[in-house]
């Protein structure tokens, strides 16, 4: 009665190295996307891997992990507050918690990092420009990034999903995440775009939150909530699902 | 016996083709569908060894299905989207986490191990079944999101979340994942899994407790 082995493994992608230019290129690979994907980072001897907290599903024993405070590169005294508070709201209503952990190794080692929700890595290298996150995007970076915590306004407030933003700047590899799969839209003079499938946008791109239309009777009875528009020229990334219809379709169903 | 699986990776289905009188042994609520000359057999196999099962986040029973006079088939499936896959018995054995346990070829014994006292309170209960074969056989292993195999070659560190089997040949201790325990909570790794020695690692890329942490805290509560 020898079982008979079902055909096993996925196809892998080949490792991946960040093009040549300025900077640390991470030797990376991203597998079992688009439902379950997971970052696999081989890490060289002084490099640093910086993951959202609890991202790590695995690492080589020598590789080191240090808990920080994401407050930015050379943060003040004020940033460093600003980022506590900030860490507690969020820690209350929900989210990343802005606080990272740092990976370093003295041989070589790896690192396999995966986010909570079902969904898509991708890999950016950064080359000076600036790349604004949805809150929850963000995954992993390594160089000389900088990330900083946007307050998306008032408005942003009530729309939830639009109260924090990352903007991440510099040198260096970047990987973020989706709920459901990863999709690009190039804006050129304006676009909208449901906030809870908002991923992330180039940073020279400006948005205003608005009712997708049909005055205070759409806003109540299309379903479609608040909306992003986005004007100016670049890129927007969106997911597929939306973690906030998730939970409202979730929410009536418990006991 | 052959185990076929499905709907690979995301929504997988084992189809189990059985030969006249063989038995495959299942996790409680596993089947999809079966032949009508398949015969399910319920059993606790022992009221302690249910007890114990209990406490492991499994079921208290198992059923066992026959197919009587002739071939037949039997579809299984895990509670939660991702990949299935069969590992083949070693002589070593494997640990499997409970909840990753789907079925198994009739000769495989399991027994559930503690995975240590700390463990117990950590909400992320380390609880292992050790498998173990005295013939050759078969167990089925469900995973929330895809399955990885790592090769352990002397020391790694893994979230216990995110643990499915190991070959028996490894030791294993279950611990902090920080240098402190105010480290370990920030750095929202919980607890993780050292291995030490030589052998093969079977990993779920997401982890259940922390999917239902990122959608839970945005429910409402639940009403008393």
């Amino acid at each position: 009665m020898q079982p008979q082995m079902a055909p096993q493994g996925y196809p892998q992608p080949p490792m991946a190295y960040g093009a040549p230019g300025a900077g640390p290129t991470a030797a990376h690979q991203i597998t079992h996307g688009p439902s379950f994907a997971m970052l696999r980072v081989d890490l060289r001897p002084g490099e640093t891997l910086v993951a959202e907290a609890g991202a790590m599903i695995a690492r080589h024993q020598r590789v080191g992990m240090e808990v920080k405070l994401n407050a930015g590169r050379s943060a003040g005294i004020f940033a460093k507050l600003k980022a506590i508070f900030i860490a507690l709201v969020r820690k209350a209503i929900g989210g990343e918690t802005f606080f990272v952990n740092h990976f370093t190794t003295p041989q070589s080692g790896s690192v396999w990092l995966a986010p909570a929700l079902s969904g898509q890595i991708q890999y950016r290298r950064m080359q000076g420009e600036t790349l604004v996150l949805s809150s929850g995007a963000y995954l992993a970076h390594m160089g000389d990034v900088d990330l900083k915590l946007k307050f998306g306004g008032l408005r942003g407030m009530l729309a939830k999903e639009g109260a924090f933003f990352l903007a991440v700047s510099g040198l260096g590899d970047l990987w973020y995440t989706s709920y459901g799969g990863i999709e690009y839209v190039d804006v050129n003079g304006s676009y909208m775009i449901d906030n809870g499938h908002l991923v992330g946008y180039e940073g020279n791109l400006t948005f205003n939150i608005r009712t997708a239309g049909g005055g205070m009777m759409g806003f109540m009875a299309s379903g479609e909530g608040l909306v992003c528009e986005f004007q100016g020229q670049g890129r927007v990334w969106i997911q597929t699902r939306n973690l906030g219809a998730l939970v409202s379709w979730l929410s009536p169903l418990l006991p | 016996m052959n185990f076929e699986i499905l709907h690979r990776p995301a929504h997988s289905m084992a189809r189990v083709h059985l030969n006249a009188n063989e038995s495959v042994l299942a996790e409680s609520g596993a089947m999809i569908g079966m032949s009508p000359n398949v015969q399910m057999q319920t059993q606790a196999g022992g009221l302690m060894s249910g007890i114990k099962r209990m406490f492991g986040g499994e079921s208290f029973f198992r059923n066992t299905f026959t197919a009587h006079n002739g071939p037949g088939e039997v579809l299984l499936a895990h509670a939660l989207c991702g990949d299935m896959r069969t590992l083949e018995m070693t002589q070593y054995g494997y640990f499997v986490q409970s909840s990753s346990f789907v079925a198994s070829t009739p000769n495989v014994q399991t027994e559930t191990k503690i995975g240590g006292f700390k463990t117990f309170f950590a909400g992320e209960g380390v609880f292992v079944l050790k498998a173990t074969a005295p013939s050759p056989g078969a167990l089925l292993i469900g995973a929330f999101g895809g399955i990885e195999e790592l090769q352990c070659d002397g020391n790694l560190v893994i979230d216990t979340g995110h643990l499915v089997a190991w070959d028996a040949t490894l030791d294993y201790s279950v611990g902090k994942s920080g240098s402190g325990w105010i480290a370990s909570f920030l750095s929202g790794e919980g607890l993780v899994c050292h291995f030490r020695g030589q052998g093969r690692i079977w990993i779920q890329t997401r982890n259940a407790s922390a999917y239902g942490q990122a959608i839970g805290s945005m429910l409402p509560p639940r009403s008393a």
